[in-house]
């Protein structure tokens, strides 16, 4: 029987370890404290599989590694902020429109990433499963423990913002 | 509808997320105002500036191996009573299986397809085991026979080990530090492999004698992994890493100079 339940961690947990870390990243932002707080959410996704009973493994999954990052949050006094590096940091761009292409990319690719790094993190948790995990309002109400009215309004403030940081709108609407 | 009515449902419009009576509502209220259409065009350029820019990534090599070291150990630990396996002598070896086996899985879930490369079968098969090989590379204590920084203690271990004596150029200025040595058996013989790091990265070189022209670079992606081969003056190349491929490429052109 705990047999049977561990074979089900392998299958159901093991596949969303990319997701857990995407959004450990965005969360946490160090990669080394990410990689703990997988770990971490990892192991306590095993201990507790036998007494899992719902069907979204993912969505429970994922609500554990949100966990163990506020817990790790929690620990440290700054935000540290990592700007990723694109594909196009080191790519070779050979004519002056693709130059100016990549460049542009890359400062939209700062700026969404900094708008993100300063957005309160319950804003940040919203954007990354909706936008980055492409997860429905009731899942991630079910990650996050809100209702998903919260996660509508949240996202929305999240949107606005980063709307405002790019130029798009005057201001950020309340 | 009133435009705050409208504000507050338009993320919720734009995610598809409205019930049908709500989202015709709203629907016909933009058909009819300038302002809330703007309102909506911003939030969609948003959400797609997000989607485009936020990095979706992918768990590195050394993640999956310390979470299947760490079950293995979990396991052997509060395992004691499965019935089919002695408790005395099982429990460390099959923690080490168990190991192996969640490896396998994160594999099998990387999704095995190459974009690939020249060569046709032989080198896909051949980019499958340096692959493979580089997966096992990572399971706790596989990863290096000689652990040395140091190129001096590097090189002269292959010696009399393999019938070619590896490059192992001091890349430590470059951020790629060395970490050590090992054998391997791969397609049919015995290869060395070099292990270098790059941040939490590691990045196999498995080298062979192969006579031929040169051949390469090509490079070759599997979800997550990337791989660049080349052949020069008689010694085959593989070099695989998780690491992306463009640090990946920089890595090669400091090792190949």
């Amino acid at each position: 029987m705990a047999q049977r339940s561990a074979d089900g961690f392998e299958a159901h947990i093991l596949p969303h370890l990319d997701d857990a870390y995407t959004l450990a990243r965005h969360l946490l932002g160090d990669e080394h404290d990410a990689q703990d707080a997988v770990q971490d959410a990892a192991l306590r996704a095993f201990r507790h599989f036998a007494g899992f009973r719902g069907d979204n493994a993912r969505a429970w999954f994922l609500s554990i590694v949100r966990n163990c990052c506020l817990t790790m949050r929690q620990g440290r006094a700054v935000d540290r902020v990592t700007v990723p590096f694109g594909d196009q940091h080191l790519a070779v761009v050979r004519d002056t429109d693709q130059a100016d292409s990549a460049a542009i990319a890359q400062s939209e690719r700062a700026l969404v990433t900094q708008a993100l790094g300063e957005m309160p993190v319950e804003f940040r948790e919203v954007l990354v499963l909706r936008e980055v995990q492409g997860l429905s309002y009731a899942e991630i109400s079910d990650i996050v423990g809100v209702p998903a009215g919260t996660v509508m309004s949240r996202l929305s403030r999240a949107r606005r913002r980063l709307a405002a940081k790019l130029g798009m709108t005057d201001k950020e609407a309340s | 509808m009133q435009c705050a009515d409208c504000r507050v449902l338009l993320d919720a419009y734009l995610d598809g997320e409205l019930a049908e009576r709500e989202r015709v509502s709203v629907r016909e209220h933009l058909a009819g105002c300038a302002d809330c259409s703007r309102e909506l065009a911003a939030l969609e350029r948003a959400s797609a500036l997000a989607q485009e820019h936020l990095v979706h990534y992918e768990a590195p090599d050394v993640l999956k191996a310390r979470i299947a070291s760490a079950i293995a150990g979990e396991r052997s630990e509060g395992g004691g009573n499965s019935s089919d396996t002695p408790p005395e002598r099982a429990p460390r070896r099959r923690a080490w299986l168990l190991a192996a086996a969640g490896l396998l899985i994160a594999l099998a879930s990387a999704g095995l397809t190459y974009a690939i490369m020249r060569g046709g079968n032989r080198s896909q098969a051949l980019a499958d085991a340096v692959l493979a090989s580089h997966i096992r590379s990572l399971q706790p204590g596989h990863l290096t026979d000689v652990q040395s920084t140091n190129e001096h203690n590097v090189k002269p271990w292959f010696n009399g080990r393999v019938n070619l004596s590896p490059k192992v150029p001091t890349l430590d200025s470059a951020g790629f530090p060395l970490v050590g040595g090992r054998l391997d058996y791969l397609d049919g013989r015995v290869v060395a492999a070099v292990v270098y790091a790059r941040r939490q990265h590691l990045i196999n070189v498995d080298t062979w004698p192969e006579h031929g022209p040169n051949e390469g670079p090509d490079s070759a992606s599997a979800q997550g992994y990337h791989l660049i081969h080349w052949r020069s003056d008689n010694v085959e190349y593989w070099v695989v890493s998780d690491l992306e491929s463009g640090e990946l490429s920089q890595f090669v052109s400091l090792y190949r100079r």
